[in-house]
């Protein structure tokens, strides 16, 4: 088993994991919070870099077919849009 | 065995990761999900004291400990279908143990969450914040439940004498697709402002 943890996935999860931590120094706060455009904006687009990670090396999408690179790519590009714009109206 | 090569073969560039009505169902599940989340960010927009108040009452802790458990789960179950691929079968089986082991941890911490909360209620005004939050996780750990059991199949699938890797990929497929909501689920659910 250690033979498959010496992998460039483990790489991968090390660096999710790392910026999971980034999102929580950014997004967690304590009482009295206030609405903040540039917190919200940082933390989707961590997420978003997360999301596509998982899509690219876990699900192995970046070997795939063009259109489903695409469909994969475009649901990110597209979430990221609908959040910034209905939270910005 | 491929185990001695040294070389873990990943997939072939190209081609499809898993069964194509696998991610009909993985993209369609997105969208449905990205419905959800704009009905909850249009909410939200409307009152945003009101959600971030419910939200101050979450542990932003919690959520980070679950999200990297999943993300464990999501490695260990990807190096399984590496390993099955391999025709390192035993290893595959190990590895898949150890995903459905995380998804567990996930279910039981997720379960302690939702107990603390139900106890101490909720202050008036954060009512729509807890709403969207019991349906999103809610919703959620369905998911997990169903990955959950696709896991066993995989698992099954690892006993037999000649395991067909494509069946190990797709529901390695579905099992990454529950941690990708989850990421989204928690940055909207626990971190945006």
């Amino acid at each position: 088993m250690a033979r498959y943890l010496r992998n460039p996935l483990t790489a991968v999860w090390a660096l999710l994991t790392l910026i999971t931590f980034l999102a929580f120094w950014v997004g967690a706060g304590g009482e009295g919070q206030q609405v903040d455009l540039a917190v919200t904006a940082l933390v989707l687009a961590i997420a978003i870099l997360k999301s596509r990670l998982v899509f690219r090396h876990f699900m192995e999408v970046r070997h795939a077919p063009a259109w489903l690179r695409w469909s994969c790519d475009g649901w990110l590009v597209s979430f990221g849009v609908m959040v910034l714009a209905l939270y910005a109206l | 065995m491929a185990a001695d090569s040294g070389v873990v073969p990943t997939g072939r560039a190209g081609r499809v990761p898993g069964e194509g009505s696998m991610w009909f169902f993985v993209l369609g599940d997105f969208w449905i999900f990205s419905c959800y989340f704009a009905c909850y960010v249009h909410d939200r927009a409307q009152s945003p004291e009101s959600y971030l108040a419910g939200q101050q009452l979450l542990s932003q802790g919690t959520g980070v400990l679950n999200t990297i458990i999943l993300l464990t789960s999501s490695l260990f179950v990807a190096l399984g279908v590496q390993a099955a691929r391999a025709s390192d079968i035993d290893v595959a089986r190990r590895f898949v143990t150890l995903g459905g082991a995380c998804g567990i941890l996930f279910m039981l911490i997720k379960a302690w969450e939702w107990s603390t909360k139900i106890i101490a209620g909720f202050p008036a005004g954060t009512e729509d914040f807890f709403l969207y939050y019991f349906m999103f996780t809610g919703l959620h750990v369905l998911h997990v439940c169903l990955g959950l059991l696709i896991l066993v199949l995989v698992w099954r699938e690892l006993r037999k004498d000649r395991p067909r890797p494509m069946f190990v990929e797709t529901g390695g497929t579905y099992w990454h697709m529950v941690d990708a909501l989850w990421i989204a689920i928690f940055a909207l659910l626990y971190l945006v402002r």
